[in-house]
């Protein structure tokens, strides 16, 4: 197990693109949508052009009554107002489903991508980033691009239109007045800066912090039990205490700082719309332009408020969703590990060979974890490997089913599979998965053609048949995260299931029977007996009863392989699996076997069927 | 405040006001302030124009500039402190929510765990208690809009009944009408919404189960699933933006129809010189200044709605029964360590009778496991058996205060949890202060495991232990346990991912550390069995038989099948 995992010291993160690249790739997408993209800019403008015209319009208005022309004359402005009204709704409800179209896309398309990569990468190097950097980025990279391109995209594209577009207006109206409204871009420019040089290290601050609240939650209350056998309550609900207080006191951070960015926005809002009133009213007084117009121009300035405030306050999430993006498109642009030569097919899959030849292995440069190891499973042999935690039994195992390349030496398979792309070697360890779904789905994951007969079979093999059956469902019941619950025992009978399924000619068994409590664990050893059958398996035990068991038993100790045998030839040799087979048997002398199984040294197992 | 069994969602939702009450006051009253000064600025830019541009009046500009700045730092100020105050209510609100809900989940009766998942609690703690609070912020916001309401509504009525009224019966019209048309609209989009975000869900518990996914060479149908998935994630995601974008179009257009008919109406009133220019300026002003508050009184609604139901599932939560109810009995110190189970019956216990001596060892051996985890149910306390009793002492369980017994008495679980901090941290967790958690740690054989851990005994545990392997895992809670010294210990199968060698050095040093202390080990582990003064084979819910392992081994068929098969 992670005896030998990683120490934090040498992790390595999984590469982030550079804001270059990130641009480059969000092009690539683009680019065979050019036609989308330039179509759902063209109505969006056309939809916040007609908008402005509705100032104008007022402003007319304004002029008509100022002028004393007869009220009859209103109506035709009136008139005009609603058909821009109605132009305008109608051009916005047609513009933006294809900004949404072109983004939700791209989106699509990065994220399929993104999670192909993801399934390659290999587990070497994902370990060496730590579970976490992953889980992370798929979890809340993904999400928060994908409400960024939901709900900020859209909501900037109107935003930074209207402003521009009421920019031109004012222009149009006169440039005087786009001169006075530009007095406040400074004070608004110098606002957005500040924000987002305060808001994105704190808001990371608060992720931080609302993650170890949340943490510290769920060890508390899934850890209730344990707590309360420990008389721990006050301890931990004093670090619940600490840590919520710490969110409320960042919450409050960040609220304060929304608030200040308000509060010089409203300066900004306040030196425009005076200049602009300023304007006016000189303007109005030199002749150069009617009340009308000087109140079209009033009213665009403060028509600009909402967008200009949207805008500003889309830039954070525009920042992160920018970062986001960034470790995306670098595990996205991870290049795709050569694959394996295709394995020889053959009618039938037959039971493979391994080789392990000189193998020399170690994690961090000058700690070896395996020296100079030489291994060979002959096709269909059961082989143990057992010794003491650290002795370096998962790493050969993690060797042999290729997830580490080793630091010298080889590993070598031969082997049949029924198909070229088909599995050599399968590895079943402690640590388990439900895939989230109907239970059907998660067994065919290893293999998707496969009938619910098939299916049926499999469980079988591992016993498991009757307690699936019994869910209220069976098959089809939804197991996994928000489904139903299953034991550990059931969790690795699945596993188990799952290697039946895949049918890999060389099997891989690391501790895989070893979470369940010892009752369990003899039930799981045997359906892991059966699902091992007619394949050549390597089986890390802990249990020295499954291991006496096998047709050969390899004994590590510090990284080396002491001893080799049969369990008979082993305890008659007096070595160190001999005085482990005391110490686990206790009482018993030397080569008495267990009671329930045959006492043979060949590849037969007590078989129920 | 209600007795605990009859709490109410809505006597949740008014506690949590009432805490904050202060806040909330003062943020309405602010919040108001700010309206009002909201409401002023359409009304301001109709007078400057009226006033002075129109006149071209250089003093009248120069006094209402000023005036316009007075109500600007008027209603910003008040607009920040109102806000604080409303974020701070519910804060506050959510962080009380949240601690007497842990006080709750962690009370020594139990009960309120009972049949939800911790992921599901969790997210009462945070989600729904989230909301709670909000509803603070959502009180103080609907106060003032209502304030905004009135004020626009006293100024337009003041110009001119007729205009006052268009625009007062209009916006709330145009905001219904919109409702209405996306509501069916909304709903859809929701469950598309909910479709969407399942893409994500997927991807996720792919990765999570990646070392599985790759150890059966799944990546390929896996990821053509995902695809899929994505697929009809994007559709749906597609589907509900245009929806969104048909309601968008829709608000838009309508409230350009009442813009245009406020400036017909007040265009018509100011020809006829019912009312001044200004005052048609600030009614258009005003007309879009009012959507504002009426939009947030709307989503004050759903907040509240939302608050309800959160307030709801906590009530629930802090309405559970206990599992077992307080005594009031004590027991007497020093604590003997004697142990009696008479007719005993739970579960699969049937008529069960157990003595168990002060200062013994003992071994429990059960056929089947969950007879073995009733007996720890009911000697840990987490249920009363339905029949029979359990002695400490001579004092029944059921007459003492839960959490005194956990003093006397500890029942240390086969899957116990682990909690962040380090591995010496998480030994000496319940460990008294006079004691030396070195031989817990020896005894439990940590001590081998700090030597393979980077930062030796100050290694950080994280995420409830999983970043030790189980063996490392479980030899931290034996220690733990161990270095807890309580009277009475009881274990269930703490070395069941440990290697024989170890499980061996484990045994002797439990035998030593626990020496005259009474000790119970629940296991089928023939090596922890070995070093114990007696064995006891629990079948079918009573015992069979007992003497020591070395005898039950010789003379006893089952047993020999249950330990070492």
């Amino acid at each position: 197990m992670s005896d030998l995992e990683l120490p934090f010291s040498t992790r390595e993160l999984l590469p982030t693109a550079t804001p270059r690249r990130t641009r480059a790739a969000v092009g690539e997408l683009v680019r065979p949508r050019r036609g989308l993209a330039v179509g759902a800019f063209a109505v969006m403008v056309a939809a916040t052009a007609i908008g402005l015209l509705v100032q104008p319009l007022l402003g007319r208005m304004v002029d008509l009554v100022a002028d004393h022309r007869p009220p009859d004359e209103l109506t035709l402005p009136a008139v005009l107002l609603v058909l821009v009204a109605v132009a305008q709704g109608g051009t916005t409800a047609l513009g933006l489903p294809l900004v949404s179209r072109l983004g939700e896309t791209v989106l699509a398309q990065l994220r399929e991508r993104f999670v192909e990569r993801a399934l390659q990468l290999p587990l070497e190097q994902v370990e060496k980033a730590g579970s976490g950097d992953l889980n992370a980025r798929v979890t809340r990279d993904v999400s928060v691009v994908g409400e960024a391109v939901r709900g900020a995209l859209p909501e900037l594209a109107r935003s930074l239109l209207a402003i521009v577009l009421t920019f031109a207006a004012l222009a149009a109206l006169d440039w005087r007045f786009l001169l006075a409204a530009l007095l406040a871009v400074p004070v608004q420019a110098g606002t957005a800066r500040w924000y987002v040089r305060n808001a994105v290290p704190l808001y990371a601050e608060q992720r931080i912090a609302m993650g170890a609240q949340q943490q510290q939650l769920l060890d508390t209350i899934s850890g209730a039990g344990t707590v309360r056998a420990f008389r721990l309550e006050e301890p931990h609900t004093e670090s619940v205490t600490q840590r919520s207080s710490t969110a409320v006191a960042l919450t409050m951070r960040g609220v304060r700082l929304v608030l200040g960015f308000y509060n010089r926005l409203h300066i900004a809002e306040y030196t425009g719309l005076a200049a602009v009133l300023v304007t006016g009213f000189l303007l109005v007084r030199a002749d150069s332009v009617s009340i009308g117009t000087a109140t079209a121009a009033a009213l665009y300035f403060h028509s600009l408020f909402g967008p200009i405030n949207q805008a500003l306050a889309l830039l954070d999430d525009a920042q992160s969703a920018t970062a986001a993006l960034a470790r995306l498109v670098g595990v996205a642009d991870v290049p795709v590990p050569e694959s394996a030569p295709p394995a020889p097919t053959a009618q039938h899959r037959e039971p493979g060979t391994v080789t392990v030849t000189g193998v020399h292995h170690e994690y961090v440069p000058g700690r070896p974890v395996l020296r100079d190891v030489h291994l060979t499973l002959a096709a269909g042999e059961r082989v143990a490997l057992v010794g003491p935690s650290g002795a370096g039994k998962t790493t050969l195992a993690k060797l042999i089913a290729g997830v580490h390349r080793p630091t010298s030496g080889t590993v070598h398979l031969t082997g049949a599979s029924t198909t070229a792309d088909s599995l050599q070697v399968a590895l079943v360890t402690q640590e388990t998965h439900v895939f989230a779904g109907p239970l059907a789905d998660d067994l065919r994951l290893a293999r998707a053609d496969a009938s619910d007969e098939a299916l049926r079979k499999a469980l079988t093999e591992v016993d498991a048949l009757d307690w699936v059956s019994a869910l209220p469902e069976g098959l089809d019941t939804v197991v996994g995260e928000g489904g139903h619950r299953l034991t550990a025992a059931q969790v690795q009978q699945l596993a188990l299931a799952r290697l039946v399924l895949a049918d890999p000619p060389v099997a891989v068994l690391d501790e895989a029977t070893a979470e369940a409590g010892s009752t369990g664990a003899r039930l799981l050893e045997k359906a892991a007996d059966r699902a091992i059958e007619d394949r050549t398996a390597l089986v890390v035990a802990h249990r020295l009863t499954q291991a006496a068991d096998a047709d050969r038993i390899v004994v590590m100790d510090g990284g080396r392989i002491v001893e080799s045998g049969t369990h008979d030839e082993l305890c008659a040799a007096a070595g160190t699996y001999a005085s482990l087979w005391q110490a686990w048997s206790g009482t018993r002398t030397t080569a008495e076997k267990p009671p329930t199984r045959p006492s043979t040294g060949t590849t037969t197992t007590m078989k129920d069927h | 405040m209600s007795s605990p069994s009859q709490l109410s969602g809505r006597d949740v939702l008014r506690q949590s006001v009432r805490g904050q009450r202060r806040d909330v006051a003062l943020g309405s009253l602010l919040g108001s302030g700010h309206q009002l000064g909201e409401a002023m600025v359409p009304v301001l830019i109709g007078l400057v124009i009226d006033r002075a541009v129109s006149g071209s009046d250089t003093g009248s500009l120069v006094s209402w500039l000023v005036v316009l700045a007075v109500g600007y730092v008027g209603l910003a100020l008040s607009w920040r402190h109102s806000a604080w105050c409303a974020e701070r209510a519910a804060a506050q609100a959510e962080h009380t929510l949240r601690i007497s809900l842990v006080r709750r989940v962690l009370a020594p009766g139990g009960g309120a765990e009972e049949g939800r998942l911790p992921g599901a609690l969790a997210n009462i703690a945070t989600e729904d208690a989230k909301r709670v609070g909000a509803v603070n912020l959502a009180a103080t916001a609907g106060v003032s809009a209502l304030a905004g309401v009135v004020v626009s509504a006293v100024v337009l009525l003041r110009m001119s009944v007729t205009l006052g009224l268009v625009v007062l019966l209009g916006t709330p019209v145009l905001l219904w009408l919109g409702h209405l048309l996306s509501k069916p609209l909304e709903e859809r989009s929701e469950a598309e919404q909910e479709r969407a975000a399942h893409a994500s869900a997927v991807a996720a518990d792919l990765v999570t189960g990646l070392r599985v996914l790759k150890g059966i060479g799944g990546e390929s149908t896996a990821l053509a699933r995902y695809r899929t998935t994505s697929r009809d994630s994007l559709r749906a995601t597609l589907k509900a933006a245009r929806a969104q974008a048909f309601q968008s179009g829709m608000v838009l257009a309508l409230t350009g129809c009442l813009i245009a008919a406020v400036a017909l109406v007040g265009g018509r009133l100011a020809a006829q010189g019912d009312i001044s220019l200004g005052q048609l300026v600030s009614a258009v002003g005003l007309a879009l200044f009012l959507l504002g508050p009426l939009e947030v009184l709307a989503w004050v609604n759903a907040e509240l709605a939302q608050g309800r139901a959160s307030a709801t599932r906590i009530a629930e939560v802090l309405a559970a029964p206990p599992a077992v109810t307080p005594g009031t009995a004590t027991l007497t110190e020093p604590v003997r360590g004697a142990v009696r189970l008479t007719g005993v019956t739970l579960g699969g216990l049937r008529d069960l009778d157990l003595d168990i001596a002060p200062g013994e060892l003992l071994g429990v051996v059960a056929t089947d496991p969950a007879h073995a985890t009733d007996l720890l149910r009911c000697l840990a306390r987490r249920s009363d058996p339905e029949a029979g009793t359990v002695e400490l002492d001579g004092v029944p369980l059921r007459d003492l205060d839960p959490a005194e017994l956990r003093t006397a008495l500890l029942v240390a679980e086969h899957d116990a949890d682990l909690f962040e901090g380090t591995v010496r941290s998480n030994v000496t967790a319940a460990a008294p202060d006079t004691s030396d958690p070195e031989a817990a740690m020896t005894a439990a054989g940590v001590t081998q495991v700090a030597q393979t851990l980077p930062d030796g005994e100050d290694t950080a545990v994280s995420e409830a232990g999983r970043s030790l392997s189980g063996g490392q895992r479980q030899r931290v809670a034996l220690a733990r346990a161990l270095a807890a010294e309580r009277p009475v210990l009881v274990v269930h199968d703490p070395t069941t991912a440990v290697d024989a060698v170890t499980e061996a050095g484990i045994a002797t040093g439990v035998r030593e550390i626990r020496k005259g202390r009474t000790t119970v080990l629940v296991t089928n582990s023939p090596a922890l069995l070995s070093v114990t003064d007696r064995v006891v084979l629990l079948e079918d819910g009573r015992v069979t038989d007992t003497a020591t392992h070395v005898e039950l081994i010789h003379r006893h068929e089952t047993y020999r099948a249950a330990v070492l098969s």
